[in-house]
């Protein structure tokens, strides 16, 4: 007699856009501040490490030290300073990040065909860096002995060969933005539904819905499509900031995508309306939400640390995590072109863990005014 | 439309340490008004809430009874309205909106809502409002407000927790008038009020005090039985007693 209904989930689904319509801040926030952060944050996130300031010692001042200058400085990694006094002392005084010496005798060793050495000194003091420079000196090396001795050096007898697939340039934005904007789409949607049964509660008004015959299943859809819409626009967005701002390429089907962004974005609202339900407090709403929301995707879900060398319950526990899935299901359709065979298994993880947070929130949903 | 009556027998209820209803026994019969008269922290938010099927009793019962024969509250509960004491309505809804939500929640078909709200907003002296969102209404029209959303389906049952509170005396009196207006005057109403002047504008008043139910009957009966001029005499005589 009073099954769910439709007309009544449509009609709490009405009254939330007209909530959402009348509260600017909640328009704005959920519209405008994914594509904002993801611009910002995109920009800053960078593992890249671009100029280096080198100090260069030339005492050699020939024409072959002036074209090994000019290739660092050509390679966009590094920015040659030529110091009149000693280059350490600007390696301790941390104006520079490298010293370079190059000894006389350097040009008439590299012109006449002869072995030449240049000597690179770095700060150690900040490691990260220091390993990021030293990936970058075997590409000197090639491009000064081509250009210098007019030869590719001879292959080594033993060579390992490296190439990086998918992400060819090695472009850190190209693997951040995407999970840079699962985390904030995340954070948005479990923020919005974390407010809304609390606010019921502390307008008074669930009092007067539960004494209707609307049910708690037909408040929980009302109240997740409407939030699920904005939050899908904010993806768009996002989207169009990736792609258009930080030219990621997306190789993957749209189709693909839509789904597992519709799949993630349930989980993430689920979420949000279990805690709204549990809490029943806006405020204290947000804080969890905020915790919850933040925290583990931001450590646990693969997007800084790989998943894959963390100690092994932390690989199981994971698993619980729908951003860690959805991480994995951006980036492989953004950057891999990943199809439905391949993202089986995270889509139907993002699929189970909506259901799960679906129900929990459901069975949390009281019916009653017990405290 | 069934008549519907309800019986609470030894009614408990507790919050922790905190006894609201001490085994309270009422009889509120079909077709009238029935007042629930105490001061503030007497029960009267809980016995609502305990008939509204909203908090479920420590000890003792509630039974629903349609037509005279027990009745599962399932059946009462399509036509039962209840109007909290606390604000309940959406600030930054409009009068229209309300009722369209309401409408959309009891399933009201297109004419017999716009009959419904048109007599409705008719009576209140609300359809000049019905733009203004319910933040912005007076004390009164928010009442009425809430009173609208309540009656829109025509209940047999209709619960109202101290509709008058804290509304201005000639509102008080409007909101009398309105609700026999309405007709609440034939299907089981119960009103809970703080007010003892309205105890006497009851078919039926039940004075609850500390938990306990002092009296109950006909107003005139009650004030007779109790050889008392006023009902604040009661009240003064059984905190004493």
């Amino acid at each position: 007699m009073n099954a769910f209904n439709l007309h009544r989930a449509y009609s709490v689904a009405r009254k939330e856009v007209m909530h959402i319509l009348r509260d600017p801040f909640t328009l704005a926030l959920a519209l405008g501040l994914p594509v904002m952060l993801v611009t910002f944050f995109g920009y800053a996130i960078d593992f890249e490490v671009r100029d280096i300031k080198v100090a260069v010692a030339d005492r050699d001042n020939g024409p072959a030290a002036r074209r090994l200058k000019e290739i660092f400085a050509a390679s966009g990694y590094f920015r040659v300073l030529e110091p009149a006094g000693n280059p350490v002392e600007m390696l301790d005084s941390r104006r520079a990040d490298a010293a370079l010496f190059i000894e006389p005798g350097f040009s008439r060793d590299a012109l006449g065909g002869r072995p030449a050495r240049v000597q690179f000194v770095l700060d150690g003091s900040d490691n990260s860096k220091g390993a990021v420079m030293m990936g970058y000196l075997p590409g000197i090396q090639r491009a000064a002995a081509t250009r210098l001795y007019g030869v590719e050096p001879p292959p080594a007898p033993l060579s390992i060969e490296t190439r990086f697939l998918f992400n060819p340039e090695l472009s850190s934005r190209w693997f951040m933005v995407p999970g840079l904007g699962a985390i904030i789409i995340g954070l948005l949607a479990i923020l919005l539904t974390a407010m809304t049964v609390a606010r019921e509660w502390e307008n008074g008004s669930m009092e007067l819905l539960l004494s209707t015959p609307v049910r708690p299943l037909e408040i929980i859809i009302g109240k997740l499509a409407p939030y699920g819409l904005l939050v899908l626009i904010g993806v768009f967005f996002v989207y169009l900031s990736a792609r258009l701002v930080f030219g990621v390429p997306f190789l993957g089907s749209h189709l693909l995508f839509l789904l597992a962004c519709l799949l993630f974005i349930t989980a993430a609202l689920s979420q949000g309306l279990f805690i709204s339900v549990v809490t029943r407090q806006q405020q204290v709403a947000m804080q969890v939400g905020i915790i919850s929301g933040l925290l583990p995707s931001m450590l646990l879900s693969g997007f800084i640390f790989p998943v894959e060398s963390m100690p092994a319950f932390f690989q199981y526990f994971t698993m619980i995590l729908p951003p860690r899935w959805f991480m994995e299901a951006a980036r492989g359709i953004f950057l891999k072109g990943s199809g439905l065979a391949e993202l089986a298994v995270p889509l139907l993880a993002l699929a189970g863990l909506s259901l799960l947070l679906l129900a929990l929130a459901l069975k949390k949903f009281k019916t009653d005014l017990e405290p | 439309m069934s008549a519907f009556s309800i019986k609470t027998k030894t009614l408990k209820k507790d919050f922790g340490a905190v006894q609201a209803l001490k085994g309270v026994s009422f009889d509120f019969s079909e077709g009238l008004l029935h007042g629930l008269i105490g001061s503030n922290g007497a029960g009267k938010t809980t016995t609502m809430r305990l008939l509204a099927g909203l908090l479920k009793p420590s000890a003792g019962s509630v039974s629903y009874f349609k037509d005279g024969a027990p009745a599962a509250f399932a059946d009462l509960r399509p036509s039962l309205a209840y109007m909290p004491q606390q604000a309940s309505l959406y600030p930054d809804l409009s009068i229209d909106e309300h009722l369209e939500f309401f409408r959309a929640l009891y399933r009201l078909d297109a004419a017999t809502y716009a009959r419904r709200s048109k007599e409705l907003l008719g009576i209140t002296r609300l359809d000049k409002f019905r733009e203004r969102r319910a933040g912005q209404l007076s004390g009164g029209m928010y009442k009425k407000l809430g009173l609208m959303c309540a009656l829109l389906q025509s209940p047999s049952v209709l619960l109202l927790d101290e509709p008058t509170n804290g509304v201005d005396p000639i509102s008080r009196r409007e909101f009398w008038e309105l609700l026999y207006a309405l007709g609440a005057d034939r299907i089981l109403v119960v009103v809970s009020t703080a007010y003892m002047d309205e105890a006497e504008r009851c078919a039926r008043v039940h004075l609850l005090d500390d938990g306990t139910l002092l009296a109950s009957g006909e107003p005139r009966a009650v004030l007779k039985e109790r050889s008392a001029a006023s009902f604040e005499e009661i009240f003064i005589k059984g905190a004493n007693g």
